[in-house]
Formats: structure tokens, C-alpha cells, sequence
């Protein structure tokens, strides 16, 4: 078969060989051309140009105008930039091993042979679906600093006084890292559902009857053998955890006193509400160094393996 | 013992995880004034959908689910389209540049999104786009993540299918059409799920290059309410509504929807 198609190629002219060549992948450059065209222009091009404009003044209307590096040392000396930087840092260690425990926990319930695992699952994966904007309505609400707050008035019979929550600058990160937690947890079991299903039960056999209480064989078998799990979603949690932006928008407009202030939320700030677009570019730069940093560590440990993203 | 410690856990955290969503309804179906007098919100004494009339009437919020509407489901039609063309291109055929191109592709993913904001909003300026439809669908035509799904899938397929249909002289768009693309259906309906949720949910983009409140989409308009000293129960009665359809999606698609997860992460 396959020597009759070369031998009738070879009698082809050279002209209708392109052509053919051409025919035979025309769905590929039907497909592939435009969707390159569209990627230049929303990917590649909008990179360099907010390359560009880190190292320009430009305010939409007018030309933009050489300032070198200006705007990368008004980042030095900028206190809010960052208290922004460490705010985010902060919520990252409120966030991180809290999102992971709680996914775990999640998935051992699920996958324990529970009655109706599949209704748990859908509901604990509930809030990953559900927009942040209606999450955040619900937890404002829940986290009222009043004397009425549905959270202040439960633990007012546990005896504890009135929180402020949301107006306090020592507790308003930590009920956001809370609320984020809640949200993307579904996301963490998941994954560690998945990984647990794929753990040789043999292992679990072995354990047994070596006399190991379910306590011991959760951390001599279990834990150890979803260490590739607890990178992959070490490094995702992190690096969503930086990009955190909705609930500092909707509940506490960065404040009080800056205290919820992140990163992504003081680049919108500085972008959309001062109209400095060119700082806030460097904004988005530093968050594109530190989360290039995060993907290197990923890399190095993790392997170059193309299949884990 | 391992057992109750399992139902006692599930029970507590099944209440945490269901209790926003019993506070939204529940707060939907109440009145100003018992919301504000009872803070633990248990079932309303007297329901009343007054909150709903009140939020269909006062005009603008029907708009919003129009646009919320039309922002997603056109990306997530293309979407679908192309992450199964793309795809099928990547996993099975054979061109210049191939490998190159696909992992410049993916590389870009890598970079946050939050870096391209600044530079679209000049672009958009510049277009005429800031406050229309097209800032928000024609950026997200396509998306990678879907392509490396579908691509993923593809791989696994024997070639035989493919060989025996260009035997009995199929071109490549009856092969596409006909056999690629049923087959792959499962995976091209996690990545509409997935375009679904977040062209739905995202407030980010939306909140930047849309400054007319005709133009917002229901994220944006509820978030603009919830800032206003607003009505509690009609602030959850316009969740509820805009979270029927992602709950809807959620129910049809969760299987595929979880799965894709997974494959989108560990293999």
C-alpha cells in the first residue's frame, strides 16, 4: 500500500505536490492561522506592551513619553507597594496549609466508603462553582462586626465578645484568607481524591497485617504516597494565592488601613482608580516575577514532565 | 470508631459547606425587617417572593442576566469548537513548528492574567471596545487550557479509526466531524463546564473594561449592589437567580467537571 502511494507521488510534478501537501493539511492552516493571529494580538502583544509601558508616561490620550526607570524606583521607596507585597505573603500562610489540610480531610471523608460520597462531593465542590461575588455577599454578612453578626451572636455563647472582623486591620485578612479557603478547597479534594484512589491497595493490605492502627497507616502509607499531590497543590494554592484579588474588592476595598491591600488589589487600585496605568504595570510585573519564581521552584522539583499542569 | 469519627466530621463540615447557600435562599425569602432583627436566619416565619418581584421590576437586573448570557455562551461555544479542531490538530497531525507552537502556547498560561489587564485596557481604548460586548468575547475565543485537554484525550486514541476512515476516502473535516469529534464529546463538554463557570463568575475583566452599568454583567451589578447600603434579602434573591445556571451546569456536568480537573492536573 504504501509503496504504491510513493511511486504514484514520484510521477506527481513537484507544483502538485505542494498543492497536495498543502490539501492534506488545509484544515490545519484553516484552524491554526487565525488562532495565531488571535494570539499575537491578546498574548504576545499586550506582553511587550506592558513591557513598554513600565519604562513610559502614558495616559491613553497623547503620545507616551521615555521616563526609564521612574516608575520601577517609585516602586523602592513605595510603603503601600510593599505593605501590599507582605499583605499578600501574610494571606499566603493563612491560606496555603489550611486549603491543603481541608481538601485532604475532605477527600479521606469522601473516598471512606461514607453513604452518599457522591452528594458530599458535589456539595463540598459547591462553592468552586459559585461566583465569589455571591460568596463574599453571604460571608460579609455572616462576618457583620456587629453585636447582631450571625458569627458574632455564635460565639457570643461560647462567651466571646464582639468581633470587629472585616473593620479590623489585625482580623480582616485572615476572615478573607477564610472565605477563600471555603471557596477553593473543592478544587484541593479533588485532586486528593484522585490521588488516593490511585494508591495501591496492597500497601494498605501490608500495613494491616503488620498490626498498623489506621492513625500510623495514614501517615507511614497514605501521606507519603501522595507527596507528588501535596507539590502540585502546594505550588497551585500558591500561586492563586497571590493573584488574590474579588474578596479584597468586594468586602473591604484593601482597607481598613490597608491591612487586606494585595498585590493584584493595589494594581487595580493604582490602575483604574489613580489612573497611573504605567505604575500599575510594574505592579503587574513584580506579580508576574514572583509567580515565575514560584513556576521555576515547580519546575526544578517537580521535573520537566509536560504533562503536570 | 473510625466510622463515627468519619459521620461526625462530615456532619460538621457538610453544615459549614451548606450553611452560605441555606442563608441565601432562606434570605431571599425574607423580609428587610426580620432580617435584620434575626441573626441566625433560620427558616423564614412568613416566605414571601416579594424580593424576587422587586428585583425583576426594577429593570436593570434583567439586563444583567442578558449580558452575563451573552458574554458566555458565545466563548463557550468557540471554545468548544476549537479546543476539539486544535486539539485534534496537536495530537494527530503533523506540520511544521508543531511542538514549538503548542508550547508557546502553554508557556503563555503560565503568565498571570492579571499582567495583561493594563496593556488590553489601551488596546481596548484604542478599539473602541471599553463598555461593548467584544472586550469580553473576543479575547476568549479560545483558550489552551481546553486545546491541552482534548489533546491529552486524543493521544490516548488508537489511529486506527482515523487510518480506516481515510481508507474509504474521508477528508480530514468528515474525519473531524464524524469520528473526532463524538468521540471526544466527554472532554469538549468539561471544557464548555469550565468555560461556563468562569465567563460567568468573573468579575475581574468585566469590572475593568465595562464602566456603563447597562453593559455590566450580573457579577458586576451584584457587586455593585452588595457596596450601596442595599436590601439584604433582594442583594441573595439576585444571587440565587444568577446562581441557578452555574448550579444547573454543576448538576449536568459534574462528573465530567470533576474529571476534567483531574486530568487538567495529575495524570
Amino acid at each position: 500500500m504504501n509503496a504504491t502511494t510513493s511511486k504514484q507521488e514520484n510521477k506527481q510534478s513537484l507544483g502538485a505536490k505542494i498543492k497536495r501537501e498543502f490539501n492534506k493539511n488545509l484544515l490545519v492552516y484553516v484552524v491554526l492561522i487565525p488562532v495565531i493571529i488571535h494570539f499575537i494580538i491578546f498574548q504576545v502583544y499586550p506582553f511587550a506592551l506592558s513591557f513598554y509601558l513600565t519604562f513610559h508616561d502614558w495616559k491613553i490620550i497623547g503620545d507616551p513619553e521615555f521616563v526609564g526607570l521612574k516608575h520601577w524606583k517609585t516602586l523602592l521607596d513605595d510603603e503601600i507597594a510593599w505593605k501590599a507585597i507582605w499583605n499578600t505573603v501574610k494571606f499566603s500562610i493563612y491560606y496555603i496549609v489550611p486549603t491543603m489540610a481541608l481538601g485532604l480531610v475532605l477527600a479521606l471523608i469522601i473516598s471512606s466508603g461514607v453513604k452518599f460520597s457522591g452528594f458530599f462531593k458535589g456539595l463540598f465542590f459547591l462553592p468552586v462553582v459559585t461566583s465569589f461575588v455571591i460568596i463574599a455577599g453571604i460571608w460579609g454578612w455572616l462576618f457583620r462586626g456587629t453585636d447582631d453578626g450571625f458569627i458574632n451572636y455564635l460565639i457570643g455563647f461560647a462567651g466571646i465578645d464582639p468581633q470587629l472582623f472585616l473593620s479590623s486591620s489585625s482580623q480582616a485578612l485572615i476572615v478573607l484568607a477564610g472565605l477563600s479557603i471555603f471557596k477553593v478547597a473543592g478544587t484541593t479534594m479533588i485532586y486528593y481524591y484522585a490521588g488516593l484512589q490511585s494508591i495501591d491497595r496492597h500497601l494498605y493490605e501490608a500495613a494491616r497485617i503488620d498490626g498498623a492502627n489506621s492513625w500510623k497507616t495514614f501517615w507511614k502509607v497514605t501521606f507519603p504516597m501522595l507527596k507528588p499531590i501535596h507539590f502540585y497543590v502546594a505550588i497551585t494554592t500558591t500561586i492563586g494565592s497571590f493573584q488574590i484579588f474579588d474578596s479584597a474588592f468586594l468586602l473591604t476595598n484593601g482597607g481598613p488601613n490597608y491591612a487586606t491591600t494585595t498585590i493584584v488589589y493595589y494594581l487595580y487600585h493604582q490602575g483604574f482608580t489613580s489612573l497611573n496605568l504605567s505604575y500599575a504595570a510594574v505592579l503587574s510585573y513584580v506579580l508576574f516575577f514572583i509567580i515565575l519564581i514560584i513556576s521555576l521552584i515547580q519546575r526544578k522539583y517537580i521535573g520537566k514532565d509536560p504533562n503536570h499542569y | 470508631m473510625k466510622k463515627i469519627i468519619s459521620y461526625t466530621a462530615l456532619a460538621i463540615l457538610a453544615i459549614i459547606f451548606i450553611l452560605p447557600f441555606v442563608v441565601m435562599v432562606f434570605g431571599s425569602l425574607k423580609e428587610v425587617k426580620q432580617a435584620q432583627i434575626d441573626p441566625l436566619f433560620w427558616l423564614p416565619t412568613d416566605p414571601s417572593i416579594q424580593n424576587y418581584v422587586t428585583i425583576f421590576t426594577n429593570g436593570i437586573f434583567i439586563r444583567w442576566i442578558w449580558n452575563s448570557i451573552v458574554i458566555t455562551i458565545i466563548p463557550v461555544i468557540t471554545q468548544m469548537l476549537f479546543a476539539a479542531l486544535l486539539g485534534y490538530i496537536f495530537a494527530k497531525k503533523q506540520f511544521w513548528g508543531k511542538e514549538t507552537i503548542f508550547w508557546i502556547f502553554m508557556a503563555v498560561i503560565m503568565i498571570p492574567q492579571q499582567l495583561f489587564i493594563i496593556p488590553k485596557y489601551i488596546m481596548f481604548a484604542d478599539f473602541g471596545w471599553i463598555n461593548t460586548y467584544w472586550a469580553l468575547i473576543v479575547p476568549e475565543l479560545w483558550a489552551i487550557m481546553g486545546v491541552f485537554l482534548v489533546r491529552q484525550f486524543l493521544q490516548g486514541i488508537p489511529k486506527d479509526l482515523e487510518e480506516a476512515a481515510y481508507i474509504d476516502g474521508a477528508n480530514d473535516w468528515q474525519i473531524f466531524f464524524k469520528i473526532i469529534f463524538p468521540l471526544s464529546f466527554p472532554v469538549i463538554a468539561t471544557v464548555g463546564t469550565f468555560a461556563f463557570i468562569s465567563n460567568w463568575n468573573d468579575l475581574f475583566q468585566p469590572l475593568i473594561y465595562l464602566t456603563n452599568e447597562k453593559m455590566f454583567p450580573v457579577t458586576v451589578g451584584l457587586a455593585s449592589m452588595l457596596g450601596k447600603e442595599g436590601n439584604f434579602g433582594v442583594e441573595m434573591a439576585g444571587a440565587t437567580i444568577s446562581f441557578i445556571p452555574t448550579f444547573l451546569i454543576f448538576i449536568f456536568f459534574q462528573r465530567y467537571f470533576t474529571e476534567g480537573i483531574t486530568m487538567s492536573g495529575i495524570k
